[in-house]
C-alpha cells in the first residue's frame, strides 16, 4: 500500500464543502483527525526521548506544540513526517495513522510521505539557487506537469511574497531577508501541495513585522492545510493555534531526561485554565 | 520542585493583589461608619467616610493603571491571568461600594435635623449588620482563595433583600406625618444602597469561584 492522496481537501469521515470558505473552518469539536498518534515512544539509540504519547491532531488547524527545551517537541514532529529515518539511531514504536494509514507502515513511501507532509525549519534554509528555482525544484522531482510560472506565482502569492519578489525572481533567495527566505520556505513547501505543513520554530529568526506576518499567513493556510507548529513562543502558540499540546520533560533516577504530553486541549483552554497543575506552571512561569 | 521564573512579574501581581485588598478593607469600614452616621448623625463620620472614598477613588486609578502597564508588559496566562480578570472585577465592585457608602453617609448628613422612625432605623441597622459579614466574608474567601465558602454568600443575601423589599411598607406607614415622611424616602434609598452593597459581595464571591475554577458562572440568586 502506498499513500495516494490527491491534493485539495481529503475528505474523511465526513463530507467537506469545497465551495464557500466557513469562518471557522474547523471547531475543536467538530474537525476530523487527520493524524492519530497511540502509544507514541522514539529512541535514539538506547536514549528514551519521547514517552507514552496520543495525540490526535485535526484537519484545517493549527496544532502548537509548547514545552521546556529538549521535551522532545521537535521529535515528535518529525515523526509526522518521518523526518526522524534520516536521523541515524532514531528507531520510532506506536501507531502514527495518518488518514487511517500507518505511516510506518512498510509500503510505505517516506519520500511521498515528505512531499504530502511539508516541513518549514527553525532557520530559514532556501537553497542557493534563484527565487524561481527554490519553487519549482520539489514539484519538478515529483513530476509536474502544469506551468511552472503560474506555480511559481500561485505559491509566492499564498507565502504573502509575491509582490516583494516578483521582480527578482531569478535573483538568488540567498538576498533575501531573513523574514523573506523564511516566506520562501514556506512557499517552498506548499508548491508540492501537501496536505499538511510542520513548522519548527518558524519565526524564531524573525522580527515582530515578520512574525505577524507569518502568523497572519499561517492562519490563511489552515483554511487549506493542516499545521502542526513547534514554538518557543507562547504568547505565539496562544495567537496563532487552535490546539496546544503541552510537553515536558521526567527526569529519570540516573537523570535520563524523557518528554512527555502532559495536556492537550483548546488553545483557549490551555493558556486561560488549563485543567493541570504542571501546564498551569509552565505557562505562568512557575518551573524549573 | 518549581521555581519561579517570573519573579518581578509575580511581586507586581501579587502587590496589585494586595492594593486590591487595601482597598476592600477601607470599604468595609466605610460602609459600616456610613450605617453609624445614619443612627449617631455624626457628621464626623460623614467626614470621614467621603473622605475614605477619596483614597479609594486614588486606589482605584492606581490599580487601574498598573493593571495596564502589567497586561501590556507581560501578557499574564493561566491563573495568572484569571488573578487579572478577577483584580479588574474587583477593582470596579469596590469602587461602586465605596460609592453606595458615600450615598448613605450624604443623606445621613441631609436628614440629621428631621424627625425619625425607629423601626425603619433598627432594619437598616440590620441590613447593615447582614451586609458587613458579606463584604468580610467575600473578602476572606478571596484572600485565602476559598471556591467552597464563597458559595455561602448568595444565601447570606437573602434577608438582605427580604428586607430591603419590605421597606416600602414602613414608609408607608409614616404617611401623614411630612417631616417623617422626607426622612422616611429617603431610608428607602438608603435601603436599596445597602441592598446593592450585598449583592455586590456576592459579584466578589464569584470572582473567586472564577479565579479557582475558570468558570465565568452566575451564582443562583434566590428570590426568597
Ligand atoms: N539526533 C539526535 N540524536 C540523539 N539525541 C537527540 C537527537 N535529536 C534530539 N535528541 C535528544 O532528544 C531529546 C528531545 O530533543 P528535541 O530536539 O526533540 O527537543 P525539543 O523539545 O525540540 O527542544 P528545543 O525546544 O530545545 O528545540 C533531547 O534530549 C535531545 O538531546
Ligand atoms: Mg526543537
Amino acid at each position: 500500500m502506498s499513500i495516494r492522496l490527491e491534493s485539495g481537501p481529503v475528505v474523511v469521515g465526513r463530507a467537506v464543502s469545497t465551495g464557500a470558505a466557513s469562518p471557522s473552518p474547523a471547531s475543536p469539536e467538530t474537525a476530523p483527525v487527520i493524524f492519530d498518534i497511540k502509544g507514541l515512544n522514539v529512541y535514539y539509540r538506547d536514549f528514551h526521548a519521547v514517552a507514552d504519547t496520543d495525540l490526535d491532531i485535526h484537519r484545517n488547524e493549527i496544532t502548537a506544540l509548547i514545552g521546556p527545551s529538549g521535551c522532545g517537541k521537535s521529535t515528535v514532529l518529525r515523526c509526522f513526517n518521518r523526518m526522524n529515518d534520516l536521523i541515524d539511531g532514531a528507531r520510532v514504536e506506536g501507531r502514527v495513522l495518518y488518514h487511517g494509514i500507518d505511516l510506518y507502515g512498510p509500503a510505505v513511501d517516506a519520500v511521498e510521505v515528505r512531499r504530502r507532509i511539508g516541513m518549514v525549519f527553525q532557520k530559514p534554509n532556501p537553497f542557493p539557487k534563484s527565487v524561481y528555482e527554490n519553487i519549482v525544484f520539489g514539484p519538478k522531482v515529483a513530476g509536474w506537469k502544469g506551468n511552472l510560472d503560474d506555480l511559481v506565482e500561485e505559491s509566492l502569492r499564498r507565502a504573502a511574497l509575491w509582490d516583494e519578489v516578483k521582480d527578482k525572481l531569478d535573483g538568488s533567495a540567498l538576498d533575501l531577508s531573513g523574514g523573506q527566505q523564511q516566506r520562501l520556505c514556506i512557499a517552498r513547501a506548499i508548491a508540492t501541495s501537501p496536505d499538511v505543513v510542520l513548522m519548527d520554530e518558524p519565526c524564531s529568526a524573525l522580527d515582530p513585522i515578520a512574525t505577524y506576518r507569518i502568523e497572519s499567513l499561517m492562519r490563511e493556510l489552515k483554511e487549506q492545510y493542516t499545521i502542526v507548529v513547534v514554538t518557543h513562543n507562547m504568547q505565539q502558540a496562544a495567537r496563532v493555534s487552535d490546539r496546544t499540546a503541552f510537553f515536558s520533560v521526567d527526569v529519570g533516577e540516573e537523570g535520563q531526561r524523557t518528554g512527555r504530553l502532559v495536556e492537550y486541549d483548546a488553545t483557549d483552554q490551555v493558556f486561560t485554565a488549563p485543567s493541570l497543575k504542571e501546564t498551569e506552571d509552565y505557562i505562568t512561569g512557575r518551573f524549573g | 520542585m518549581t521555581t519561579d521564573q517570573r519573579p518581578e512579574f509575580h511581586a507586581a501581581l501579587n502587590s496589585l493583589e494586595e492594593t486590591t485588598m487595601d482597598m476592600a478593607d477601607r470599604v468595609e469600614k466605610m460602609v459600616g461608619m456610613a450605617v453609624r452616621s445614619l443612627v449617631t448623625s455624626d457628621n464626623s463620620l460623614v467626614t470621614e467616610v467621603i473622605s475614605s472614598d477619596d483614597k479609594v477613588d486614588e486606589l482605584y486609578m492606581d490599580i487601574r493603571s498598573r493593571w495596564m502597564q502589567i497586561m501590556a508588559r507581560q501578557q499574564p496566562m493561566g491563573r495568572d491571568l484569571r488573578m487579572m480578570a478577577a483584580i479588574l472585577e474587583l477593582n470596579n465592585t469596590l469602587e461602586r461600594m465605596g460609592d453606595q457608602a458615600v450615598n448613605i453617609a450624604r443623606i445621613a448628613r441631609a436628614t440629621a435635623g428631621l424627625p425619625r422612625e425607629e423601626t425603619i432605623l433598627a432594619k437598616l441597622v440590620e441590613m447593615g449588620d447582614l451586609v458587613k459579614p458579606m463584604i468580610r466574608t467575600s473578602i476572606d474567601c478571596f484572600v485565602r482563595r476559598d471556591a467552597d465558602e464563597c458559595l455561602l454568600l448568595p444565601a447570606m443575601d437573602v434577608p438582605v433583600d427580604v428586607l430591603n423589599r419590605g421597606m416600602w411598607k414602613h414608609v408607608v406607614e409614616c404617611g401623614h406625618d411630612q417631616p417623617l415622611l422626607e426622612w422616611a424616602t429617603r431610608m428607602v434609598l438608603v435601603s436599596r444602597a445597602l441592598e446593592r452593597v450585598g449583592d455586590q459581595a456576592v459579584d466578589i464571591g464569584e470572582q473567586v469561584a472564577f479565579l479557582m475554577t475558570g468558570d465565568h458562572h452566575e451564582f443562583t440568586r434566590y428570590t426568597g
